[in-house]
């Protein structure tokens, strides 16, 4: 495999090929599992800059793990139990035009919900459900972004949608 | 296929068309896609790789400036070591220089006791932490009394020459064009260029423009300026012009005047008018003070 035959990532082009195929994985991890509040595009970005000052200790396939982790970390240095917050990505919605005002409210409070649904998540079950619905990763592909079994990930998602509904229901 | 089995099948996108069809049967269908559609909405914003990449390899160029963080502290540390001891080095090694002005005598100490008098706009530099039982090295520009203690080779060094001793007492005057030293006690060696002269108590040696001038022996203890007085044996006038000028800070203008008559006699450092009669008697000159400037006419 070309990947083993480099011991190292010391090298502009390899560390470059690493950025385009983790930093969006990463962004989008650190984002639903931490919100936007802490700057989930810093963090990612500071988590390669030490990867390239570790490059000599970090083998490529070990990169992945590294970057995950150190995100990880960053983001858990600065907050302090801060409740998450995702945004509303609004634009997505905006083309039902010709609704009834009183379906708009509906949906108005169906969203807040929702939001306040999620952000009740454990983090596991958020970051799995998200990746899983929004970005639309299949099981395995999550899996292995998380270092985790398929089946776990299955646990999580699904328990992520049980709460979720149950939670719509009481609120 | 249990409902659970099903869902999840569905969410991993991995649902045969039979199967779909059972999970749109199912009672939880318009809720689940419900949720599962505005949940959407909360994707993450948009990631620009490509700027993020340009981005942290920019700050990978700042960050790599700095790299050895850890390494600041220590340098700072190594500075001020180094500052601190190139100072110390400095200061201990610096040549000790004295130095007089017009009409100034003084006298000091060396390190080993030895005396020096040094008389007007003269300098002499050495070095105290080099002054040790092997080497006594001292720089001379002027004129000088030296009064040698016992012990390694003492040397006077100047533009003119050098002068060695054991132990003694001696006068070294090294002015422009003109090198005397006289011996007045012990053994004096000189060395010009290559080749040395050896003085015994009351020897002197004189070169005025390069040449050797035979000298008298004397029998002072000291030379006379040590006392307040020049005094000179068959000595160009102009050379004794220019030790007034030295001891009274004056300016001598001659005009006419040969300068290269030969003076023998002696002028005092403490009265400018008995000084200049001195001089100008024997000469048959006149002179007229202006200021500080003196004309020397003939009578």
């Amino acid at each position: 495999m070309s990947k083993n035959l480099h011991k190292d990532i010391c090298d502009k082009s390899r560390f470059e090929a690493l950025f385009k195929q983790h930093a969006k994985n990463l962004h989008d991890f650190l984002y639903y599992k931490f919100g936007d509040r802490l700057n989930p595009e810093d963090k990612a970005q500071e988590a390669f800059i030490k990867l390239w000052q570790n490059c000599e200790k970090v083998t490529p396939s070990k990169a992945k793990s590294f970057l995950f982790t150190i995100a990880n970390n960053l983001m858990l240095n600065e907050v302090a139990h801060q409740k998450v917050v995702l945004k509303h990505q609004k634009t997505i919605t905006s083309h039902h035009t010709n609704l009834s005002p009183e379906f708009l409210m509906e949906e108005d409070q169906y969203r807040q919900k929702l939001e306040k649904a999620i952000s009740n998540l454990t983090e596991a079950q958020r970051v799995a459900f998200l990746m899983n619905r929004v970005e639309g990763k299949r099981f395995k592909e999550i899996a292995s972004l998380l270092d985790i079994s398929t089946k776990a990930v299955e646990k999580r998602i699904y328990g992520a949608l049980k709460k979720l509904r149950q939670d719509i229901e009481e609120l | 296929m249990n409902k659970e089995e099903l869902i999840l099948k569905w969410l991993d996108n991995n649902l045969s068309p039979e199967e779909l069809e059972a999970f749109k049967a199912l009672e939880e269908y318009e809720s689940i896609t419900k949720l599962s559609n505005y949940t959407k909405e909360f994707k993450a914003p948009e990631f620009n790789t490509e700027a993020a990449l340009q981005s942290t390899l920019s700050k990978l160029e700042s960050k790599s400036v700095s790299k050895n963080k850890w390494f600041a502290p220590l340098l700072k540390v190594a500075a001020i070591l180094a500052i601190c001891f190139s100072t110390y080095y400095y200061t201990t090694t610096l040549d000790t220089t004295i130095a007089t002005q017009y009409a100034e005598k003084t006298q000091i100490n060396l390190p080993d006791h030895s005396k020096v008098n040094i008389n007007a706009l003269s300098k002499i530099t050495y070095n105290k932490n080099q002054w040790d039982a092997n080497k006594r090295n001292i720089n001379l520009e002027g004129e000088a009394f030296f009064k040698v203690e016992k012990g390694s080779t003492f040397n006077v060094i100047t533009d003119a020459g050098i002068v060695s001793v054991v132990g003694t007492q001696f006068n070294v005057k090294q002015r422009q064009n003109y090198f005397e030293v006289t011996c007045f006690e012990g053994i004096v060696s000189v060395t010009l260029k290559d080749q040395t002269t050896v003085l015994k108590a009351g020897d002197s040696f004189l070169i005025i423009d390069g040449n050797q001038i035979e000298r008298l022996k004397t029998n002072s203890q000291q030379p006379d300026w040590i006392n307040s007085v020049s005094s000179f044996i068959s000595v160009p006038l102009k050379e004794v012009l220019a030790e007034f000028e030295r001891q009274y800070n004056v300016k001598i203008e001659v005009n006419t005047i040969t300068t290269s008559t030969l003076f023998s006699g002696k002028f005092t450092h403490n009265d400018i008018n008995i000084a200049l009669q001195s001089i100008t008697q024997p000469l048959q000159l006149q002179y007229k003070k202006v200021n500080k400037t003196i004309i020397l006419t003939r009578e």
